[in-house]
């Protein structure tokens, strides 16, 4: 005697159907997420283990702060870390000082031609092309000429001449949403082409700022190659201390994992914090540029 | 607005630094690819020699032997096309996979953000010490342990490790425009493709694919510009070698002005590399533009 399922059945079948699925790729998902973080994962955790413990790889040992104490003893690299920091609040400022107010200009402006404005859009964003090796010859012949490795100044310059580009380029597309009528009835109230910008437009485009600012400041963390070839031992910045790690074959894991812990975390968190508001600025910048 | 050319005013200060920081020293770069001019020998006076230092790198002097600035340019070629390759498939399948809606996804799609945010001197060397070492690496231990000698995969295999490098370090940034793309798909649509009866298969490369395409080009050439200009990771993984069989030419400029003290040469080389890089832009940018007007 067969019996067709009734509809309770039939709807019980198909949730455990839906929760085997549902937990299948949900274990499939977690588990390619971690194999894939998993180096930076290992990272961390061998920034808590002695020199002796990391010698081998293992996964489960007693944790110790005694290494970052250690790093973090160096005066060395707290000289790497505050030149990073300096290169990052001073460039990021910088270059949203002047990107922010260019952007601004690119589409409220008026120019005497029609046109000048996109042409000069234009030309930001083929910049953003120019690869560095393209300039480091004369730049390196400069710095050393005015002595400029000595002082944080010079490659502080390059890296807001650098970047200021991407500023503009997230920026242009957030500006260009606020709707002219706007600005038109500020103008007509007798507000400033200034004031216009800084009362009415950044505060309508925080988050864009906000988002361009952290992408800045997490290339500016991150860049190697201006750095290693611009800067002198006083003035270098993080990434090339790392750099230096890449002679001592498999030795000195352990206080390797640690500063190399302290140098990317910051990246990360900030990457992080921004990942919602960079999708919008990168993908709105491309579509319309 | 009928306000006068106030533009001016804000545009310029941002222009003059980039220009002063960008576009004069490429001038610069220009005018020193025309000299002789060799920082180890400053006993030769530094003189305009024209278009030399292009035939120079260009030039076959003994035939049959292809110089070195070819194999370059073809290793460049090789590393950016098959980390993009890589990048945009891996990519794609991922963030088909991360746009399910599961608990947690949200850590998972964090979690394989990471490696973009990662500074590529620190990816080098965590990668190198900690994993492809053959004695004390990952890599090492787990092939002892399966009973194989390891080889030094990157001394044996540096461009495969290379290409696997950079495609770890910037699949993220496809996952997260992509994925980004693929949210943006209206919810109806998806309905609408379930009550069609369309599978897996179907929904995904016909219905998906094609509607995604913008921000496919987006990151593709995105991934280009800053892929071709990656130097730090070769730098601390093979630094160029062994040999010259990892160089690019973002590091053959480095090793011939930093090294051989050949500005002039460097000069061209440096040149060159600007030109590549926007051809590929180029002829990359035409296919896609091609490829969307179809639709």
């Amino acid at each position: 005697m067969t019996q067709s399922p009734t509809i309770q059945q039939v709807q019980r079948s198909m949730a455990v159907r839906q929760f085997f699925r549902t937990t299948g790729l949900a274990l499939v998902i977690y588990l390619i997420a971690i194999v894939y973080f998993s180096p930076i994962l290992y990272m961390f955790l061998s920034g808590f283990k002695t020199e002796f413990q990391a010698v081998s790889p293992r996964l489960f040992f007693v944790p110790t702060l005694k290494t970052f104490q250690k790093v973090l003893g160096d005066p060395s690299m707290w000289r790497y870390l505050r030149n990073s920091i300096l290169q990052v609040v001073l460039g990021t400022f910088f270059c949203l000082a002047l990107g922010v107010p260019a952007a601004f200009g690119l589409v409220f402006g008026k120019f005497k031609k029609r046109g000048t404005n996109e042409k000069i859009f234009v030309w930001f964003i083929t910049t953003i092309l120019l690869p560095p090796v393209a300039v480091i010859i004369p730049l390196y012949t400069w710095f050393q000429a005015f002595n400029l490795q000595k002082t944080p100044i010079g490659l502080l310059l390059a890296y807001v001449g650098f970047h200021i580009p991407i500023v503009v380029w997230m920026l242009h597309s957030f500006f260009e949403d606020v709707p002219v009528e706007v600005m038109e009835a500020a103008q007509i109230d007798g507000c400033s082409p200034f004031h216009q910008l800084v009362r009415i437009a950044v505060p309508l485009v925080r988050t864009g700022i906000m988002s361009a600012g952290l992408l800045v400041a997490v290339f500016i963390w991150n860049e190697f190659f201006l750095a290693f070839n611009l800067t002198s031992i006083a003035t270098a910045t993080l990434p090339v201390y790392m750099s230096r790690f890449s002679e001592q074959q498999g030795m000195f894991v352990a206080q390797l994992s640690a500063s190399s812990t302290i140098a990317v975390l910051p990246a990360i968190i900030l990457g992080w914090m921004t990942q919602k508001a960079l999708v919008k600025g990168l993908t709105l910048g491309a579509v319309k540029g | 607005m009928k306000s006068n050319t106030h533009g001016w005013s804000f545009v310029l200060p941002a222009i003059i630094v980039v220009a002063v920081m960008t576009q004069v020293p490429f001038v610069m770069t220009l005018i020193y690819s025309t000299l002789r001019w060799n920082l180890a020998r400053p006993d030769l006076p530094i003189k305009f020699v024209g278009l030399q230092n292009y035939i120079r790198i260009l030039s076959f002097p003994n035939f049959p032997q292809v110089p070195e600035f070819y194999s370059t340019l073809w290793q460049t070629i090789i590393l950016t096309a098959s980390s993009l390759v890589l990048c945009t498939v891996f990519g794609f399948l991922l963030s088909v996979l991360l746009d399910n809606r599961i608990p947690g996804v949200n850590v998972a799609r964090t979690l394989i953000l990471g490696p973009f945010f990662v500074m590529s001197t620190v990816t080098g060397v965590i990668w190198k010490t900690t994993i492809f070492n053959t004695t004390f690496g990952w890599y090492g231990v787990i092939a002892k342990t399966l009973g194989f000698t390891p080889v030094d995969l990157l001394s044996y295999y540096p461009l495969p490790v290379i290409i696997f490098l950079f495609s770890w370090q910037w699949m993220p940034f496809f996952v997260l425009v992509i994925l980004a793309g693929l949210q943006g798909i209206p919810l109806d649509l998806t309905d609408s493709m379930r009550i069609d009866g369309t599978n897996w298969l179907q929904s995904t490369f016909q219905v998906k694919l094609p509607l995604i395409a913008n921000h496919l080009r987006i990151a593709v050439m995105l991934g280009l510009i800053f892929i071709v200009k990656e130097f730090a990771l070769i730098l601390v993984t093979t630094a160029g070698g062994p040999g010259t069989r990892s160089y690019t030419l973002p590091y053959e400029v480095y090793m011939t002005v930093f090294n051989a003290s050949d500005v002039g040469k460097a000069g061209a080389l440096a040149v060159m590399t600007v030109a590549v890089t926007l051809l590929a832009v180029n002829i990359l940018y035409r296919s896609i533009n091609k490829r969307r007007t179809a639709y």
